[in-house]
């Protein structure tokens, strides 16, 4: 017997524009008209050295930070230690040259994903094992963290040898590292989302930990590695901030948890956990980013600036609440 | 194994919670390939049964024989894995993800190092849909799925665990007659392989529609399993019901005082068909029915925290439209939740705060409290209706049940509404406490305020109403006036289950 498929089976909307209407590849679209809007209101906006410098260079920090972000929001919780964090590692990176200057970069850099693995795995712990919700937890350790560093070194250290400068600086066939590396870490963690097992049971646990939970899945434990991906991301941005700077200090990763969390919004990543993806959040970062520089090339003011982008926040949150419904 | 062998078998089955025995001693047996219904009022034990089969509750007593074999599941996915599934009212899916990927959570076919061979689950997925005679989509997602079309989702995944025995809770709770017939039509499908199903249902044309033998659960216990070709509905409801009615309920209303309030032709689309009914000061009415068969949205309708598409709210000769329920307050309602903890009581706060906080502005002087006067009509009241507690400053969630009802009314009465609704008024609440409620709620409405009652037990809407609506799905299904001869609990039944019943004695229907 061969039933008839369900009148209301196939809806009028075929799966292209489905797919198109999702946050996450919908962004790109905002993107692009955002760029159009940018390219009218100042000419300077479309020179090649501007456009560079807002699609290479300067998204690769907050981008890695945004896709550790985007990790643990989409398992349902939050980061609000990313920022501190990376204050504290570049600043242990470049308090480690300064007293041992001989040291082999890729060790250097090895050493901040290995203690950022470390603060992520605190994080999960502490919402894992000691039960507190993720907001608290990470409100907690942000404070710990930024006290750290205080402690540690309370203004700007330098001190990073040009050896080093190379993960932000160099090039490979005349290509940035720093942009190869980016396409290699995001490219390798959006696999890990979409493509593996692991990946799936976090968007489950974010999307719904009961449903997840009757089903085996181990809700506890893939909460738990997401804020220890987060951690590794954080350490890559770390190290890679380290680097752009040439040296470290309390200040460097200042603003960098709200951003994440805005990009991420603004990408597609939902704050109830389980949608979202890492290519929508990075395009979340380059309209902050985009946002910042056509800011600064109209001489807004800085002040003014942080205004405009709570402002863009609501707006993203509003816009994406509504076609929820 | 022969083929009289049951598939899956209880023994003894006993399952307490804090204050009721939900099962006692339950035994009962499935065989391979049958369509098992299983039915019984609200409370008879039919969730917990089948929460115990699926692994989300352990037995305290007694033992579950899958072909033959004693098991015990400590979750559901256990219980999946030896072959029984189960669907709940509330589905478990997961709504992003898309139908294969539901099918196959959290057994993803993998190649190796956690990378998922998405393919491989959505032919597995499409295989399966076949073999049940469905076309879907795999690649959609659940929240895009109309209600039948996530059921076979469910079925689905069931079966991808070679499911031998199928629980279905209320299936047919959200569906269309369409939808319905196509539920039926796999059902028979799934017979047909030799799959056993367990359909739970409150709709007994259901029942005798799609079942092959039917248990009665009644108070935790089993009253029989016959097969449904030897029974008749009126034995049914029989098996159904059949209690006394205990004696402490008090006389019933003296007199009817004038209208307090009426409703005509409210609707709301699914939910409520045209609604119509008067409710009289010194009267109390109690609402019946299976539940979810919108008693309770009728009364949020009418309380303003539903909207409703159209009808009118008549109160003293206006109309009145309740936006909120602060308007409703305003429009002399009070309104007390059957869930007690999350929408009544405020747990932390004293029993004076809990009192006071409907009527806050007759407190107030020059905009602050006037504590004194607060704590002189909460001794007051503390002391009319006999609130057993160490003092007013005792914090609510310490007290018992029924004290913290007690609370409740008294909070409304210090209010002084003209329309009281309840819903389930002695939900958990000891027996000695409930007829202390009784009387005072009886004691209300000859006061002159009308009651509004939703009750699930039908002892106590016998017991308690002046006049009772029976409802099923959305619509007042029939009005008993009890002056004129007391209800019988077959009758409410037969009306809250779609059943005509000869009546013995005579009723009215509107």
């Amino acid at each position: 017997m061969k039933l008839t498929p369900f009148a209301h089976a196939t809806s009028g909307r075929s799966s292209w524009l489905r797919r198109f209407s999702e946050p996450h590849i919908f962004v790109w679209l905002i993107l692009a008209a955002v760029v159009i809007v940018c390219a009218i209101a100042s000419p300077l906006f479309l020179r090649p050295d501007n456009l560079g410098n807002v699609f290479l260079t300067q998204p690769v920090g907050l981008g890695l930070a945004t896709l550790g972000q985007a990790f643990v929001m989409i398992s349902g919780g939050i980061d609000l230690s990313v920022g501190s964090l990376i204050s504290l590692l570049s600043s242990l990176a470049a308090g480690l040259y300064r007293s041992q200057p001989g040291l082999n970069p890729l060790v250097v850099a090895l050493f901040l994903v290995a203690l950022g693995s470390v603060a992520g795995a605190v994080n999960g712990l502490i919402v894992v094992q000691l039960r507190v919700t993720p907001f608290m937890a990470t409100l907690a350790t942000m404070s710990l963290f930024q006290g750290a560093v205080l402690f540690y070194a309370s203004r700007t250290i330098g001190g990073i040898p040009d050896s080093y400068r190379f993960i932000s600086d160099g090039q490979i066939v005349g290509v940035p590292f720093s942009i190869i590396l980016f396409i290699l870490v995001i490219c390798g963690f959006s696999y890990l989302l979409r493509m593996n097992r692991l990946g799936k049971h976090i968007y489950a646990v974010g999307a719904d930990p009961y449903v997840s939970q009757i089903s085996g899945i181990p809700v506890r434990r893939v909460r738990f590695l997401s804020y220890l991906i987060c951690g590794i991301l954080v350490g890559i941005a770390s190290a890679f901030m380290a680097s752009r700077l040439g040296g470290g200090g309390p200040k460097v990763g200042v603003g960098y948890e709200l951003d994440s969390i805005t990009a991420a919004v603004i990408g597609g990543v939902s704050l109830a956990g389980g949608t979202g993806s890492l290519f929508g959040a990075f395009a979340g970062v380059l309209i902050i980013g985009v946002f910042y520089n056509i800011m600064n090339l109209l001489s807004v003011d800085a002040y003014l600036q942080i205004v405009l982008k709570g402002a863009v926040l609501i707006a993203a949150v509003s816009f994406y609440s509504k076609r929820r419904v | 194994m022969t083929g009289n062998e049951p598939v899956l078998k209880l023994e003894g089955i006993t399952k307490t919670f804090p204050g009721v025995k939900a099962l006692d001693d339950v035994s009962m047996d499935f065989k391979r390939g049958e369509v098992h219904g299983l039915v019984g009022e609200n409370g008879a034990g039919k969730s917990t049964l089948m929460k115990i089969l699926s692994g989300v509750y352990q037995p305290d007593a007694g033992q579950v024989f899958l072909n033959g074999a004693r098991v015990s599941f400590s979750n559901p996915r256990e219980a999946q894995l030896a072959g029984i599934s189960i669907i709940f009212q509330e589905f478990s899916l997961i709504r992003g993800f898309d139908v294969a990927d539901n099918v196959f959570l959290n057994r993803e076919p993998t190649r190796g190092f956690g990378h998922m061979d998405r393919r491989k689950a959505r032919e597995r997925t499409r295989t399966l849909l076949a073999e049940i005679g469905i076309e879907l989509d795999v690649t959609r997602k659940v929240e895009e799925l109309s209600v039948v079309q996530q059921q076979v989702v469910e079925i689905v995944k069931a079966l991808s665990f070679t499911a031998s025995v199928l629980i279905m809770d209320e299936p047919s709770a959200t569906l269309t007659d369409n939808e319905l017939r196509r539920l039926y039509d796999i059902i028979r499908t799934l017979k047909s392989k030799g799959v056993t199903i367990i359909y739970i249902s409150h709709m007994l044309d259901e029942i005798f529609e799609i079942a092959d033998r039917v248990t009665v659960l009644k108070d935790g216990k089993v009253i029989g399993t016959r097969p449904v070709v030897e029974l008749t509905r009126d034995d049914l409801v029989r098996m159904m019901v059949g209690r006394t009615i205990a004696d402490y309920f008090p006389d019933l209303g003296k007199s009817r005082g004038p209208i307090a309030f009426e409703v005509r032709g409210l609707s709301k689309t699914e939910k409520l068909s045209n609604i119509s009914f008067q409710l009289c000061a010194g009267e109390i009415v109690g609402i019946a029915g299976m539940e979810g068969s919108g008693q309770n949205f009728l009364v949020r309708c009418i309380l303003g925290l539903e909207p409703y598409d159209k009808g009118e709210i008549i109160i003293r000769g206006a109309v009145r439209l309740c936006k909120n329920f602060h308007e409703a307050m305003e429009a002399g309602f009070g309104y007390i939740t059957d869930d007690r903890k999350a929408m009544g009581i405020l747990g932390r706060m004293t029993i004076t705060e809990n009192l006071t906080i409907a009527s806050l502005r007759d407190y107030l002087a020059f905009g602050f409290l006037r504590r004194r006067r607060e704590n002189a009509d909460a001794r007051r009241q503390v002391e009319l209706l006999n609130i057993k507690s160490t003092g007013i400053t005792q914090p609510v969630e310490n007290l018992s049940g029924g004290n913290q009802q007690k609370v409740l009314i008294s909070r409304w009465l210090l209010r002084n509404p003209e329309v009281l609704v309840i819903s389930e008024p002695t939900r958990g609440i000891d027996v000695g406490a409930k007829a202390e409620i009784y009387r005072i709620m009886r004691e209300l409405a000859s006061s002159g305020k009308a009651i509004l009652m939703i009750s699930s037990e039908l002892t106590e809407v016998i017991g308690m109403s002046d006049r009772i609506f029976v409802m099923r799905s959305g619509t007042i299904e029939g009005v008993i006036d009890q002056h004129e001869g007391k209800a019988s609990e077959e009758q409410i039944m037969s009306l809250a289950v779609g059943h005509i019943w000869s009546f013995a004695n005579g009723s009215s229907r509107s």
